[in-house]
C-alpha cells in the first residue's frame, strides 16, 4: 500500500496526466451513455462534470490571467467552454475542455524534454571529492573546496573541481565541457576541467574554481541566458500576439453580433488562439542552442543563431585556425656560412622577440647540438632524444629592435644583423643574390615562411643607433630559415563540407602571396587575402560584408577579436579556458575542433529554416481553420483537436533539432 | 537587504503561462523583479527580505497553477 504522502506526492506531480485522464474518461462515458441509450439528462450531467474536471486549473489560471490583465489561451478556452455550457451544448465544452487538457499535458510533457537537455551537463559534476587537508585524504562536498585545496581524482572517477594538475598523468574525457569525444592527455601544469572524466591514471588537482565558479557551470549559466534571449523572430510575433488576442475576442464579438450563431463565435475564440506561432520558434531555438551546447559549440542567443543561418561565407584566420598554430623551422640554408652559424646568428637577434617565429627560431636553436653539419641544407628534428639546451646559452643581443610586420635588427660582435623578410632587407639595402631568392620562393611554394638572415660585412663599431644603410652592399645574406605551420588534418575536409552547404570561404593571412597561395591551394580553400596586419583583416570583413554577404569570421578570438567583432557571426575556436573570447564572439567552439565549424553553420540554417516551418505551419493552421468555421465546416470540437495537433506538431517540428 | 532566489517550473505550457507567473510574483509585497523564462522555465525573484517571505514564492506559482521546483 502506498502512504497518503507518497499519493499525495504522485497526485501533484502528476496532476496534468490524471486531470486529463478522469477528464476524458468521463466524455468518453457521458458521450456513449448518450449516444447508445439516449438518456441525456444523465449524458448532460457527466459531460459538464467532465468539463468541470478537465476544466477547474484551467479556470483558475484564466482567472488569475483576468486579474493580472493578461490575456492568455486558457482565458479564451474557458470563456468558450461555459460559453458552450451556457447555450447547452454540453458535448462541445466537454469536448474542447479535454483536448485542451490533453494537449496542455503533452506540451508540458515534451518542453520538458527541452528544458532538460541541460541537466545531463549538470549531473556531470560529482557531488564529492577527496581533498588533501593537513596530510590526510578527506571526502567533502565538491561545492565546499576552496581554491588552493588539492583534490585527488582517481581513474575513473570525475573530476569536482577546476584546476591544475600539480602529479601524475592521465587521459581525460573532456566531451562534458568541449564535445571532444577523444580524450585529452593531461601532465602537470595542465588544466583540468569540473565534470570532466579522469579515465587512466591518479591525478592530484590544485583547485582553481569549485561550486558555481567552474567553466562547466559558466557554460550552463550562459546556455540560459542564450536560451531565454529572445531572438528577432519571437519579439515580433509576441508582439504581434500581444495585439492578437484581444483581436480574436473582438472578431468572435462582432461575429456574433452579426450572425448570432454563438456556436461560431464560440469556435472563433479557440481557434484563434496564438498557441502554435508563439510555441514554434522558441522551441526551435532552444533546442538548436541545447544541442549545440551538448556538441561543444556555445552560442550567443536567438539573435546570433538567426543571423548565423543566414551565412553564405566563412572567412578563416590562417594561424592557430587552418593550421595549429605551432611553427617550426623545417628547414635551414646556410649561405657562405654553416646553416647552424646562421641559426645561431638568427636566434641572438630574436632572442627578446615575442613574435611567433622568433619563438621558432629560438626553440630550433635550442635544439642544435651546436655541431657542425655540412654546411649545407639540414633538416631540424627536435625529437624527444636530444636533450635542449637552456635558452640562457644563447647569447643576448647588444640593442635590439622590432620592425612591425617585418622582422628585427640587432647587433651581436660589433656587427649589425637583420633578420626578417623582403622588404625589411629592401629597406636596408640588402642586396639578395639570386640563389637566395630562389631557395626563398622554393620554400614559399611549399607555403611555408622564409625568414633572411643578413650581417654586417665588417663591423660598424658598437651598437650605435642602426640606422646607416647609406653604405652600399654593407650587409651579406648568410642564411635563410624556412618555417612551417602544419594544417590541422580536418582543415581541407571542413573547407569541402562548407562548399557542399552552398557556403564560400575565404583564409585571411599575414603571410606573403606565394605562401598564402601555395597554403590556399593545399587547404582547397576559394578565396585567401594575403600580407595583412590585423587592422587589415577587420577591414576585409568589412569590405564583404559591403559586397553583400553574409559573414562568419572564424579565429582564436583573442589575437582576432576586432575581424570577430567586425563579422555578422564572430566565432572563436578553443574557447574553454578564454572568457575573453567567449565575450567578443557570437559562437564559440570550446574545443580546437575546426570540424565544428560545418556542424554550427548547417545547425544555424537547419534552426533558421525550422522556425520558418513553424511559423508558417501556425499561420495555415489558422487560416485553414478559420475558413473552416466561417464556413460551418469546422465545430468547437474539430477546431480545438486542430489547434492542439498544431501546436504539438511545431513542438514536435522544433524537438527534431535536438537530435540534429 | 536585497535577496534573490531563483526556483524552476518545468511545467509552463505556453508563453502567456510564464508572464501570467511573473506578474503574480511581481504583486507580491516586497518583490522587487521577477525574471520567469518559459524556456528554460527559470524563475528568478529578486525580493527585500524584511518584507517578503521567500517560502510564499513556491505558494504563488503553486496557485496558479504549476509545479515550483528548487531551481
Amino acid at each position: 500500500m502506498m502512504s497518503t504522502q507518497s499519493v499525495e506526492r504522485y497526485y501533484r506531480t502528476h496532476r496534468q496526466a490524471i486531470v486529463a485522464g478522469t477528464s476524458g474518461v468521463l466524455y468518453g462515458g457521458g458521450w456513449g451513455l448518450g449516444y447508445a441509450t439516449g438518456f441525456d439528462t444523465a449524458s448532460a450531467v457527466i459531460l459538464i462534470l467532465a468539463a468541470i474536471v478537465g476544466g477547474y486549473d484551467i479556470a483558475k489560471t484564466a482567472y488569475h490571467e483576468v486579474k493580472s490583465r493578461t490575456l492568455g489561451i486558457k482565458t479564451l478556452v474557458t470563456l468558450a467552454a461555459v460559453g458552450a455550457v451556457a447555450i447547452g451544448a454540453y458535448w462541445e465544452a466537454a469536448a474542447v475542455v479535454f483536448l485542451f487538457s490533453l494537449g496542455s499535458y503533452l506540451e508540458g510533457r515534451t518542453m520538458r524534454k527541452t528544458r532538460n537537455a541541460l541537466e545531463e551537463l549538470l549531473e556531470m559534476t560529482p557531488d564529492t571529492a577527496t581533498v588533501r587537508r593537513d596530510g590526510q585524504l578527506q571526502e567533502v562536498p565538491a561545492r565546499e573546496v576552496e581554491d588552493g585545496d588539492i583534490v585527488v581524482v582517481k581513474p575513473g572517477e570525475k573530476i569536482p573541481v577546476d584546476g591544475d594538475v600539480i602529479d601524475g598523468e592521465s587521459a581525460v574525457n573532456q566531451a562534458p565541457v568541449t564535445g571532444e569525444s577523444a580524450p585529452v592527455y593531461k601532465s602537470p601544469g595542465e588544466e583540468v576541467y569540473a565534470g570532466t572524466i579522469n579515465q587512466e591514471g591518479a591525478i592530484e588537482v590544485e583547485t582553481t574554481g569549485a561550486g558555481s565558479d567552474t567553466t562547466l557551470q559558466r557554460i550552463i549559466r550562459r546556455v540560459e541566458q542564450a536560451q531565454e534571449a529572445q531572438s528577432p523572430t519571437e519579439s515580433i510575433i509576441d508582439r504581434f500576439a500581444r495585439y492578437y488576442t484581444p483581436g480574436v475576442i473582438a472578431l468572435s464579438i462582432g461575429a456574433y453580433a452579426v450572425t448570432q450563431n454563438a456556436i461560431l463565435s464560440l469556435t472563433l475564440l479557440v481557434i484563434g488562439c496564438p498557441g502554435a506561432l508563439v510555441i514554434g520558434p522558441p522551441v526551435s531555438i532552444v533546442s538548436a542552442i541545447g544541442n549545440a551546447a551538448r556538441s561543444g559549440v556555445l552560442m550567443k542567443g536567438g539573435e546570433h543563431l538567426e543571423r548565423a543561418g543566414k551565412i553564405d561565407l566563412v572567412a578563416f584566420d590562417k594561424t592557430g585556425t587552418l593550421t595549429k598554430g605551432e611553427t617550426r623551422v623545417s628547414d635551414i640554408e646556410g649561405f657562405g656560412v654553416e646553416s647552424d652559424e646562421a641559426l645561431e646568428l638568427a636566434a641572438i637577434a630574436e632572442k627578446k622577440s615575442e613574435h611567433h617565429l622568433a619563438d621558432a627560431i629560438v626553440e630550433a636553436a635550442r635544439h642544435r647540438t651546436g655541431a657542425a653539419t655540412d654546411g649545407g641544407t639540414a633538416a631540424v628534428r627536435p625529437d624527444a632524444a636530444s636533450v635542449p639546451r637552456a635558452a640562457g646559452s644563447i647569447p643576448d643581443p647588444d640593442g635590439f629592435e622590432v620592425i612591425a610586420g617585418k622582422g628585427v635588427v640587432a647587433h651581436h660582435d660589433g656587427r649589425e644583423v637583420v633578420v626578417g623578410n623582403r622588404t625589411l632587407l629592401d629597406e636596408r639595402g640588402v642586396e639578395i643574390p639570386t640563389a637566395v631568392a630562389e631557395y626563398v620562393r622554393e620554400r614559399e611554394e611549399r607555403g611555408e615562411t622564409a625568414v633572411h638572415v643578413a650581417r654586417e660585412v665588417t663591423a660598424s663599431g658598437g651598437n650605435e643607433a642602426s640606422g646607416e644603410h647609406d653604405r652600399v652592399a654593407s650587409h651579406e645574406v648568410v642564411g635563410v630559415i624556412a618555417m612551417r605551420d602544419e594544417l590541422r588534418e580536418a582543415a581541407p575536409a571542413v573547407i569541402a563540407d562548407l562548399r557542399d552547404a552552398g557556403i564560400e570561404t575565404v583564409m585571411l593571412t599575414g603571410d606573403n602571396e606565394r605562401t598564402a597561395s601555395a597554403v590556399a591551394n593545399e587547404v582547397g580553400i576559394d578565396d585567401y587575402r594575403a600580407e595583412l596586419l590585423p587592422e587589415g583583416k577587420q577591414r576585409v570583413v568589412e569590405d564583404l560584408r559591403e559586397e553583400g554577404h553574409v559573414v562568419a569570421m572564424v579565429g582564436d578570438g583573442i589575437n582576432d577579436a576586432p575581424s570577430l567583432a567586425a563579422a555578422d557571426v564572430g566565432i572563436a575556436m578553443g574557447a574553454a579556458g578564454t572568457d575573453t573570447a567567449i565575450e567578443t564572439a557570437d559562437m564559440a567552439l570550446m574545443a580546437d575542433d575546426l570540424q565544428r565549424i560545418p556542424y554550427a553553420v548547417t545547425l544555424s540554417k537547419a534552426t533558421r529554416w525550422n522556425v520558418y516551418e513553424n511559423v508558417g505551419l501556425a499561420v495555415a493552421t489558422v487560416t485553414l481553420l478559420l475558413a473552416g468555421v466561417l464556413t460551418s465546416y469546422v465545430t468547437l470540437a474539430l477546431g480545438m483537436l486542430v489547434h492542439e495537433a498544431s501546436v504539438l506538431a511545431v513542438i514536435a517540428n522544433g524537438m527534431r533539432l535536438l537530435r540534429y | 537587504m536585497s535577496e534573490t532566489t531563483q526556483l524552476r517550473v518545468l511545467d509552463f505550457d505556453c508563453p502567456t503561462c510564464a508572464s501570467t507567473v511573473e506578474r503574480a510574483l511581481s504583486n507580491q509585497q516586497g518583490v522587487e523583479n521577477v525574471e520567469v523564462h518559459y524556456t528554460t522555465g527559470r524563475v528568478e525573484i529578486g525580493y527585500d527580505d524584511s518584507v517578503a517571505d521567500p517560502e510564499t514564492f513556491a505558494r504563488t506559482i503553486e496557485n496558479q497553477g504549476y509545479t515550483p521546483q528548487p531551481a
